[in-house]
Order: structure tokens, then sequence, then C-alpha cells
């Protein structure tokens, strides 16, 4: 079967942040053969006076297969993995969907919407999470960090939002590649012009930056690209500032 | 000439950046030669200078701008 998994306010300033830990709660299904897990995206929420984050609020998450029988071991080691790493005076939370077993999905992905906007109540996340029947958990401090996870899976349920975590890596002669090569290269499925999202063909050559990162859109993972103001190449990836809104 | 200085002390005894979320160039410049500059995770990073107060571990974002923890 296949599940979001997303966690949220599991760090302070000085610790790791919550992307590594996303990002090993995905490796642990592969190393005990339980299931495999995706890549893990972050997912910008609201930045309010009135809500508690570290430094940025934004909630990580990732899909991953894995063996129904399996489930609830996982979920029960996810809970305990993050008792234990979690930062001091941290908040965390832990959601965990089974994609098709949702109910009312655009319930779920309205409230990753309005956790972009206006600010959220744990009771507002538990009510939806028990309608849904989605697997919701507070694992340390005042719990507060079950809003994020919930709206980090729903952000990620609509396919259209978020950056990976972790920068691409290519090997390419004068920083040159076609956009076929990247996708042999890297994860990116899809490279599209930010500003009219066009969607380059393979034959399209590509200058690459320094930073590489790509972003959830339409369910793809997407390099985007800007003109460089030349004929050739025409295309040049985005630098991270660019990328900001994602 | 007068120099404005780039922080803004806020109600809360805190000191938030005058020139928003968009001053590339001057939060690079801060950053530069700022003694508690460590970077954030990869994922957090939104500037593309690598030493700049965007992509510091030690900046809370506000609606406008953001917080320095080390101020």
């Amino acid at each position: 079967m296949k599940i979001l998994v997303a966690i949220d306010d599991t760090d302070n300033i000085d610790s790791r942040g919550t992307g590594e830990l996303a990002d090993l709660l995905s490796k642990y299904l592969q190393e005990t053969g339980w299931g495999k897990g995706g890549a893990v995206t972050r997912h910008q929420l609201l930045v309010h006076p009135d809500i508690p984050y570290t430094s940025h609020n934004s909630s990580m998450c990732f899909v991953a297969e894995i063996d129904a029988s399996y489930l609830a071991a996982y979920i029960e080691y996810a809970g305990h993995f993050l008792e234990k790493e979690r930062a001091e005076g941290s908040d965390p939370g832990l959601c965990v969907a089974a994609i098709e077993q949702v109910n009312f999905p655009d319930e779920l992905i309205d409230f990753g919407y309005r956790a972009k906007q206006v600010v959220l109540t744990k009771s507002n996340a538990y009510k939806l999470a028990k309608k849904l029947d989605i697997h919701l958990s507070e694992h340390g401090g005042s719990g507060q960090g079950v809003i994020g996870a919930l709206a980090g899976v729903a952000l990620r349920l609509t396919a259209n939002d978020g950056r990976f975590r972790g920068k691409l890596k290519v090997k390419s002669r004068d920083d040159l590649l076609s956009v076929g090569e990247i996708k042999k290269q890297t994860p990116v499925t899809v490279v599209k012009s930010l500003d009219d999202m066009l969607v380059l063909d393979d034959d399209s050559i590509i200058l690459m930056g320094e930073k590489l990162k790509a972003v959830l859109l339409e369910g793809q993972c997407t390099l985007l690209v800007v003109p460089t103001g030349m004929n050739d190449p025409k295309w040049q990836s985005c630098t991270t500032s660019q990328l900001r809104k994602f | 000439m007068i120099i404005l200085s780039p922080w803004l002390l806020t109600e809360e005894g805190k000191y938030e950046f005058r020139q928003g979320k968009d001053a590339w160039k001057e939060a690079a410049q801060i950053a530069a030669r700022c003694p508690h500059f460590q970077p954030d995770e990869e994922e957090e990073q939104v500037a593309d200078e690598n030493c700049s107060c965007y992509n510091c571990r030690y900046r809370r974002w506000t609606q406008e701008s953001f917080l320095c923890l080390k101020l």
C-alpha cells in the first residue's frame, strides 16, 4: 500500500533539522525490508506570531510503499523514533495516511492550504484526522506539531506544493546538459520554464547552476528553468532564491 | 550622512531586519561580517549566496522579515 508520512516540529535552532529525521524514517523502510520510502518534500506553512515554530514553520513529508502488515509496527516505530530524536523544547507531530483510503481528500487538502493562511489548532487537526481516519499523534512537548504534520500530508497530497529536500547531483561537461540527460541522471521527471510552465523537450539544452533543486508540481519531480537571454543555451536552471515561493 | 541600523528593535526586545525578505545584497553583507553566522539546513536556505542572514539558522522568519536570534 502507498502511504504519506509527515512530521513537524522536531527541532530547535541548534539541533539537526526535521528534514533529516524524515529522511531517516523514509530510509528505515528499506533497511527493515518493510517497504520503500521516497524523497522528502518541504512544505511551507503560515508564519505568524501566534504559531510556535523554530525559525521557518515548515513540514516534511514523503511517500512510501509498505506491506500493509507492517503499517502498525512502522507507525509505532516512527513515534518512538520522534520521542528519542526530538530536540529539547520541540513539540513533534506524526501523521501517516494510506493514500487510497483517505476519506474526503478535498477536506484534507483544504486543511493543508488553510495551514498556509490562518492559525489552526490541535483540536482542528485531531477532529479532521479522526473524520478522515488518518493516523495523527504527538510525541513530546505540547504536541503542537500535529497541525503541521497533518498539513504536510495534505499539501503533499495536492501534488503541487513544496521543494524536494537535497540538491540534485549531475555530471556535465561545461555545465551543459540536455533535458533527457537530466532525467537520466536525477529523479527529475520533467523540466519546465518558471514563467509559463512550458514543458521542455528532451533535446533542450540547460545551463546548470551550482545549486540544483527540484520542486513538486503536478505530481512530478520538476526542475524549473529560466531563459538565459541567449540563443544557445536558451535555458538555465533556477537559482535558490527563484525557488523560494515553492 | 545618516547611516541607519539594519535592525529594528521590536516591542518584545528582539531585533528585526529592517529591509524585509528581498534585500539579498544587504543580508549577504551583514552575514559576511557576523561572527554568529551558521548555515541552516539545506532545505531551509533561500538565498543564492551561501553566507546570508536569509540562510542562517539563527534567523526566525516573521511575516514581513526575520528576527536575528543572536542579537
